[in-house]
């Protein structure tokens, strides 16, 4: 049970899809991966995807513009 | 929207987080600002102030809804999501439906049809530069209605996308001569009422928009098993 | 004032119609419903749908010609309509401020909802991608005339064969500059 954090502040549409993707495939199950997001279309499309894989997830706002999407790897 | 779903297991400390700042004040001094100008505008031409309303409205519409027209071709090859395509299609399907109906009014009272400037030739040229057009709307982050509504959430990299943009069509300006000499002038114009009629028109359409909503789900569903 | 103004912003933040129109993002349904619904008033007021690409040719010329260019002899620009545009100027070219509402408007969403944000450049690859992207959207959008709203949209809705065969154009430039994306860009 590890957490991770992915820095894609910055990062335009879809890198931080692509990368959130990524790293979530060397992540074993039960780990968190939270990926730092400040486009705001990321913040919708990261986390849509998510869901669909079916992994448990949840968005934070932590600053304007600044989204955290946690991702816990369920399976 | 449900952002809440079901809380992870463990969750960080949020604690240190220094407190937000609240922004809606500045939003709302951007909408006097653009009633404002809309007024200035209107003492000169109707016509501007329209065009400058309904670019803030196409702005805030894109932006709040995060239709992104870049996503719609890129997400069902990069990650077979294809929300954002199908609601695009609903877009192509309710604007025509609208369109055809003000352009048959127009006909059937025997004046001008407007909006005939947008049914252009085809050519290899209208290939070739809707392939240069999606290259670049990718590796840009943005298509031409993103840039610009990404310039205004703040966004270096789309200013620089935006000054290139107008570079680059400076560029196709200068060139244009030469595509219409040799390929868009021997292109034929189509406008599907011509060739099937109002109705036969406007029901193919909407029949192929149909299809490619299906396929787009069916594919969805179809990549979304496969790993 | 100041103090109190302050508090009514706050407490606006958790008012249920705010969060629900002004916060959240609207759906992707949502969003292109209205923008037909605009699209539609767009034809029946000014006679032609929308169109964003065009304007910055017309900007292009306009620096062009700034600092000393002249554009007068190129064929895109050579018919009375094009010149009379580039003459009347910013204030009276109607396309421009639409292009310019479309940032403040954004920008206007994005503020309401207290998500602003300035976003600096993370890397040089980030310039490349940008200046080459726009270069390519910029030429492109010239010669197939339009881009994704004029060509694509506008195109596609007017009962125009072009909007297609610009599609699928478009759709396999995607797929490429995916896979551009991903090897170079990342």
């Amino acid at each position: 049970m590890k957490e991770v954090m992915l820095d894609c502040l910055g990062e335009a549409c879809p890198i931080p899809l692509v990368k959130a993707e990524n790293k979530l495939k060397e992540l074993e199950i039960g780990d968190m991966l939270i990926v730092q997001i400040d486009h705001s279309c990321a913040m919708k499309n990261v986390p849509e995807w998510a869901r669909k894989e079916g992994y448990n997830v949840e968005v934070e706002e932590v600053d304007d513009g600044e989204w955290e999407v946690i991702i816990e790897k369920t399976k | 929207m449900a952002e809440q779903t079901r809380p992870a297991a463990s969750r960080r400390s949020s604690a240190n987080r220094k407190p937000k700042k609240n922004q809606i004040p500045f939003g709302f001094i951007t909408v006097a600002f653009i009633v404002v100008v809309a007024i200035l505008l209107n003492m000169n031409s109707t016509n501007v102030a329209f065009f400058w309303i309904t670019g803030t409205a196409f702005g805030f519409i894109l932006q709040k809804g995060r239709f992104c027209f870049t996503a719609s071709m890129r997400d069902p090859y990069l990650t077979g999501s294809t929300s954002i395509t199908r609601a695009v299609i609903i877009a192509f399907a309710l604007t025509t439906i609208g369109f055809t109906a003000i352009k048959y009014g127009y006909s059937s009272a025997g004046l001008p049809i407007p909006g005939m400037s947008y049914v252009v030739p085809i050519s290899i040229a209208t290939l070739i530069g809707a392939f240069m057009f999606g290259i670049g709307m990718v590796i840009a982050g943005g298509c031409a209605s993103g840039t610009l509504m990404r310039v205004g959430e703040g966004f270096f990299m789309n200013a620089i996308a935006l000054v290139f943009f107008i570079i680059g069509s400076l560029w196709g300006a200068h060139d244009f001569g030469w595509w219409k000499e040799f390929f868009i002038s021997k292109g034929p114009s189509i406008f599907l009422p011509d060739v099937f009629g109002w109705m036969g028109a406007v029901l193919l359409q909407l029949f192929v928009l149909l299809g490619l909503y299906v396929l787009a789900e069916q594919y969805e569903k179809k990549r979304g098993s496969s790993h | 004032m100041e103090k109190k103004n302050g508090k009514f912003f706050d407490r606006m933040k958790s008012n249920e119609y705010y969060i629900k129109w002004l916060k959240n993002p609207f759906t992707y349904i949502v969003a292109a419903v209205l923008l037909s619904l605009f699209q539609i008033v767009t034809l029946a007021v000014s006679k032609n749908p929308w169109g964003v690409s065009g304007v910055f040719a017309v900007w292009g010329a306009w620096i062009y010609e700034a600092v000393g260019g002249s554009v007068d002899k190129w064929y895109y620009f050579a018919s009375s309509g094009a010149q009379a545009t580039l003459e009347g100027g910013l204030l009276n070219h109607a396309d421009s401020w639409r292009n310019l509402g479309i940032i403040f408007g954004a920008l206007a969403a994005t503020l309401l909802a207290s998500g602003f944000k300035i976003k600096k450049i993370k890397s040089k690859k980030q310039v490349i991608a940008a200046a080459l992207g726009g270069l390519l959207m910029g030429y492109g959008a010239r010669i197939a005339f339009g881009c994704n709203i004029g060509a694509l949209y506008s195109g596609i809705a007017s009962l125009s064969l072009s909007g297609w065969v610009f599609a699928i154009g478009m759709f396999a430039g995607a797929v490429v500059g995916s896979k551009l994306l991903v090897k170079y860009f990342m």
